[in-house]
């Protein structure tokens, strides 16, 4: 092709380089595709900076990157739904097909998951990446790359306020306005909450989740769980049916706990220390039942069809750009922490 | 009255005046797991006559609030339960109960089965709520009186395995030889993920789901390590307020925590059960006592031997 593979390489802990990596082929059931946007997730930071997530070690070099879109460019044998030129979104994690959660639905518990940029699985920040084609997804015309590229933090949405239980008339509450906290937002107004109530110590991380559609943005200056529970049921007018824990914190999951309503659900998405000191009686005696989540299975064609709809416009997201050559650069801003989603864009042409 | 069931909550409303957020402030009568004969109608009840023998279900709700509209009456927040302060309980010689929460026993039924509709129907709640079904496995923590009826039930309802665990050796002898389990565990370890890896190894498997019904930490831990991804963690017993736990192993692999209150549109199930014979409560009953000897009841129900102490309040003292 006498193209390069421009590749953002995490070599280990610290040290994220750019390197050439051969053009991938695809194969039986795969597609190549040249990479057009992918967002940088707090994970891929983790992994960067501290060389682990849980555990998931970084023993060798990975490529990063996971939230992604682009163009295909070639197409592997028994690939019959795509073509070359079709821009799609890609869902990152390719699970066996075989075993019991494959088979039964919940693909996303696969032990044998081979999740883009969770070592030693290479991810997409690359110029030409190969993935399984029915995790690829086609882009309507009027869906960008970029959009397409958060349909994988939409997703994670979709699944937690699925879980959740989120439907018509529900109040909900979600903790922490973080790029999840929003997308969580948007997911239960599409559907079809009655009203969120959006907590974060960050009054311009607030600021943003009311533009978004937050009913009662709530400003957390306190780290005791009961206070914030109070100040939520306060502001809502009444108890959430459902609480989305986007931030991981511990005082947070507490309020989580202390706000539900008596037989409400507790959504926990957000990540935070092995272990923590929470309410557990509270929660038994009164039916609040704690959910965690572990990615999405079967949502990226929801979270797609919202996008293409309308339904939800995740485009405000988006505050940073870089091209793939300032990967390093674009680190170093989302590791700051300011602005929502910084987007790095893979192609030649940087359109 | 006649056979009233001593509950742990009795014993610890008694020894501590307090359970959670009730509060004895004034003098109140105990006893909520009981049955007896109806002897009198009030205006409007059709269902039961004079000689009845009834079942109590011990939990009042208003059936006006959303939560009563809704089926989840357990929930409601001004239900009056029997020995919940500051409502009266059915330790006595005679009571007087909602008629349409009092289920009539068919003649095979004793009144000690009736009482036991109480604690059993705990277990339905539990066993429902977690989900359990034909081939499931199914770990429960703890082989009190709780964790023995969720052993019965979890089994009615088709589970497959059955592993208890418990730190008292004749306990678990009980659950094996009276109660059906499949495989037990003896609890030596203070470690979490020891006792997991333990319960796993003695499965072949992970549970699909947990009841825990000790309320010890350490039983909470272990779990949340062996359940199955995908699975459930219901908490039954009620140990501490506070507990610290591996709150992100659970929510990695999508093990559901739920919690129980009571029960809600249970009791006839339970009642079900016992009639046909699908569940046998009665080696549950190790101790009886008159209404007379209550204070004795309660001296040795407190000691945590044995597993259900009934008392029974009819003059005759008849079984």
């Amino acid at each position: 092709m006498g193209d390069t593979n421009i590749s953002a390489v995490l070599l280990e802990k610290g040290n994220l380089k750019l390197e050439e990596r051969p053009i991938p082929k695809p194969g039986k059931n795969e597609v190549q595709i040249a990479m057009h946007s992918v967002g940088i997730c707090g994970s891929d930071v983790h992994y960067w900076v501290h060389g682990a997530i849980g555990d998931f070690v970084v023993r060798a070099p990975m490529i990063l990157g996971h939230e992604a879109s682009g163009t295909v460019s070639e197409v592997g044998e028994g690939v019959t739904h795509l073509k070359v030129g079709d821009r799609v979104a890609i869902e990152p994690g390719v699970p066996c097909r075989f075993c019991d959660y494959c088979k039964g639905g919940r693909y996303n518990l696969c032990h044998e998951m081979q999740f883009c940029a969770t070592p030693p699985v290479d991810g997409s920040l690359a110029r030409y990446y190969v993935h399984a084609a029915d995790f690829c997804y086609k882009l309507p015309d009027h869906v960008s790359y970029e959009e397409g590229a958060l349909l994988e933090p939409l997703s994670v949405g979709v699944h937690a306020c699925r879980r959740a239980g989120v439907t018509i008339g529900s109040k909900v509450l979600v903790c922490g306005a973080g790029p999840i906290g929003l997308v969580c937002l948007l997911v239960a107004k599409a559907m079809g909450a009655a009203q969120v109530a959006i907590t974060d110590i960050d009054t311009k991380r607030l600021e943003v989740a009311k533009q978004m559609g937050a009913d009662f943005p709530v400003h957390v200056t306190t780290r005791d769980g009961r206070e914030v529970a109070d100040q939520v049921v306060r502001t809502l007018g009444c108890n959430p049916d459902v609480t989305v824990e986007c931030s991981g914190a511990e005082p947070s999951v507490q309020t989580g706990i202390f706000a539900t309503k008596s037989g409400g659900v507790l959504v926990l998405v957000g990540l935070g220390p092995p272990t923590i000191n929470i309410p557990i009686v509270n929660a038994a005696v009164r039916e609040v039942d704690i959910r965690g989540i572990f990615r999405y299975a079967n949502c990226y064609p929801t979270a797609l069809s919202m996008v293409a709809s309308g339904q939800v416009n995740v485009k405000p997201l988006v505050t940073h750009r870089f091209s793939l050559e300032q990967t390093l650069e674009a680190f170093e801003a989302s590791k700051k922490g300011e602005g929502i989603k910084v987007m790095i864009h893979c192609d030649k042409n940087k359109a | 009255m006649h056979s009233v069931g001593i509950c742990g909550s009795d014993v610890h409303f008694w020894t501590e005046g307090v359970v959670g957020p009730f509060v004895v402030k004034a003098p109140m009568v105990l006893g909520h797991e009981g049955s007896g004969t109806v002897s009198e109608l009030g205006e409007g009840v059709t269902h039961l006559k004079v000689g009845d023998r009834v079942a109590m279900e011990p939990g009042v709700p208003c059936r006006y609030c959303t939560a009563c509209k809704g089926g989840r009456y357990n929930l409601c927040k001004d239900v009056k339960f029997c020995a919940t302060p500051p409502t009266d309980g059915s330790l006595c010689r005679y009571y007087v109960h909602a008629a349409d929460l009092c289920f009539k026993l068919p003649d095979n039924v004793s009144y000690e089965e009736g009482a036991l509709l109480e604690p059993l129907s705990v277990a339905v709640h539990a066993c429902r709520r977690s989900e359990v079904t034909i081939g499931s496995k199914v770990l429960i923590c703890g082989a009190g009186p709780i964790g023995l009826v969720c052993l019965q039930v979890a089994k009615a309802m088709g589970a497959a395995q059955v592993v208890i665990t418990d730190i008292d050796a004749k306990r678990l002898e009980f659950a094996r030889h009276q109660m059906g389990a499949d495989v037990t565990v003896l609890v030596t370890s203070r470690d979490g993920r020891e006792v997991a890896d333990q319960v796993v190894q003695v499965l072949g498997c992970n549970p699909d789901v947990t009841i825990e019904c000790s309320g010890a930490e350490t039983s909470i831990h272990a779990g949340i390590y062996a359940t199955e991804p995908g699975g459930v963690l219901m908490i039954v017993g009620l140990g501490r307020p506070m507990a610290t736990i591996p709150l992100l192993d659970a929510a990695l692999k999508e093990v559901d925590i739920r919690g129980n209150l009571r029960y809600a549109n249970d009791y006839p199930t339970a009642l079900a059960m016992i009639a046909s014979g699908q569940v046998n409560v009665k080696p549950l009953v190790s101790h009886r006592y008159s209404l007379e000897q209550a204070l004795e009841a309660f001296e040795f129900a407190k000691k945590g031997e044995g597993i259900k102490v009934m008392i029974h309040c009819d003059k005759t003292k008849a079984l």
